[in-house]
């Protein structure tokens, strides 16, 4: 189709097309640069609006309001200076929600058996994951969006967000991951010695398909609960996930 | 829950977007808590969405303050499977509409603060370019400075914003395309 017209490249731009139309789009502007512009001019506006609003969320935050929010007898922290979060984060929770209340502590258990499972057919299927003394590795595409991405500064082209980046509780890098294309799946990546290690892949993952996406980053509970096994200090924020990535993942 | 905890948490979850509804529904009984942990991890979100609806950093966080305190005083009415962030975001986008009736709304156009305008060297630039696009956003209607605050600002799909603004996807999209060609405009060249 040559005709593209203005709600389709609006959504294009926020993300809100299935695979099939963002693939479509894609070809178009690799050789179309008035719709180039468009879809420039588009993300610009996004950013622009960000670099202005999102400041406040690194604001302390003023008493009278933190006041509000202490309970009566242990007063709570108050939340000051939160991270900022990253672009395009929100809602989507009800959908969290209902795949949360499966959680149950043998549901860990189950995921690590179908990992296994998982991995094979990975290993079988396509290039995203190689197994290396019996461990599974991020290989191709995934491994470059878990080298190269940054949750702050997302990849629109890129199949793969990532979400959180912390340090383990052993002092390796860690970080989640979601891949909504086919195949899709989410996981978390530990970075060691050999590469990003996947302690846990599950494709518990809805792909992007229909109209409407659901927005970015929501994790199978078999990851979270891999997150929570891990997760010691604080997750990194953009400018600490920046100076990561700078520093090689060490 | 601990210090450490809930600061963990609030962070991931200002991160990931991701309500610490569930969680809480497990671990604490009591609801007026389980509103206020959720409002402590939300508040920084919750004053980036002030602040672009109401503009100036007081009004914002007046607004703010009403939405803390609707949101407590009606804790017993959140019902711990629906999304808390929803929640309050209808309380606030009701609470912002209400001010707005209270005010009239025609008043309701400001000059850009001068907050930091002393700061110096390339950061006053930025600054500028902030105050530039906080200007522009108070030049739009409230119907499309919602959208673009909840699309493109909060992150939300097209389909929750239609849901929480109680119109159709239609809509949303219609607003938002007529928002940022307004935005656009008004940024001029540097758009």
């Amino acid at each position: 189709m040559n005709l593209i017209d203005d709600d389709t490249l609006q959504a294009y731009v926020d993300g809100e097309l299935d695979a099939a139309d963002a693939a479509r789009i894609d070809r178009a502007l690799a050789h179309d640069d008035v719709l180039a512009r468009r879809v420039q001019q588009a993300r610009r506006l996004r950013s622009q609006l960000q670099a202005a609003f999102n400041p406040v969320l690194d604001e302390p935050v003023p008493d009278r309001l933190a006041a509000l929010l202490r309970s009566e007898p242990a007063p709570l922290p108050a939340p000051v200076a939160l991270p900022a979060s990253r672009p395009g984060s929100g809602f989507g929770h009800a959908r969290r929600g209902s795949r949360r209340r499966w959680f149950v502590p043998s549901a860990a258990v189950a995921a690590s058996v179908a990992v296994l499972a998982v991995a094979i057919w990975w290993h079988a299927g396509n290039d995203l994951v190689r197994v290396h003394d019996g461990q599974q590795f991020a290989a191709g595409s995934l491994f470059d969006a878990l080298e190269q991405g940054l949750a702050s500064a997302p990849d629109p082209r890129s199949a793969v967000a990532i979400g959180l980046t912390f340090r383990a509780a052993d002092g390796h890098i860690c970080r989640t991951f979601v891949r909504r294309a086919e195949p899709a799946m989410a996981g978390l990546a530990c970075r060691g010695e050999s590469g990003w290690a996947l302690p846990v892949i599950s494709t518990a993952v809805e792909p992007a398909n229909g109209q409407l996406r659901q927005a970015a980053s929501a994790l199978p509970p078999d990851v979270e609960a891999a997150v929570d096994a891990r997760l010691r200090g604080e997750v990194f924020d953009a400018h600490q996930e920046r100076a990561a990535r700078d520093a090689g993942w060490r | 829950m601990s210090a450490l905890y809930a600061s963990r948490t609030a962070k991931m979850y200002a991160r990931e977007g991701i309500g610490p509804f569930k969680r809480i529904g497990r671990e604490c009984l009591d609801p007026n808590e389980a509103v206020r942990e959720g409002l402590i991890s939300m508040l920084p979100r919750l004053r980036r969405l002030a602040r672009a609806l109401a503009g100036q950093v007081a009004d914002a966080d007046d607004l703010v303050q009403i939405v803390l305190e609707r949101a407590l005083a009606r804790a017993a009415q959140w019902r711990p499977d629906a999304a808390l962030d929803k929640w309050v975001y209808a309380i606030a986008r009701n609470a912002w509409r209400d001010e707005l009736r209270a005010r009239g709304r025609s008043q309701n156009v400001f000059a850009p603060e001068e907050a930091g305008a002393s700061a110096s060297d390339g950061s006053h630039v930025r600054l500028a370019q902030q105050m530039d696009v906080a200007a522009a956003m108070e030049t739009l209607p409230p119907d499309h400075r919602e959208v673009i605050a909840l699309v493109l600002i909060e992150g939300m799909s097209y389909s929750e914003a239609a849901e929480l603004l109680d119109v159709p996807v239609g809509t949303v999209t219609s607003r938002l395309a007529r928002a940022r060609a307004a935005l656009q405009s008004h940024l001029g060249k540097d758009t």
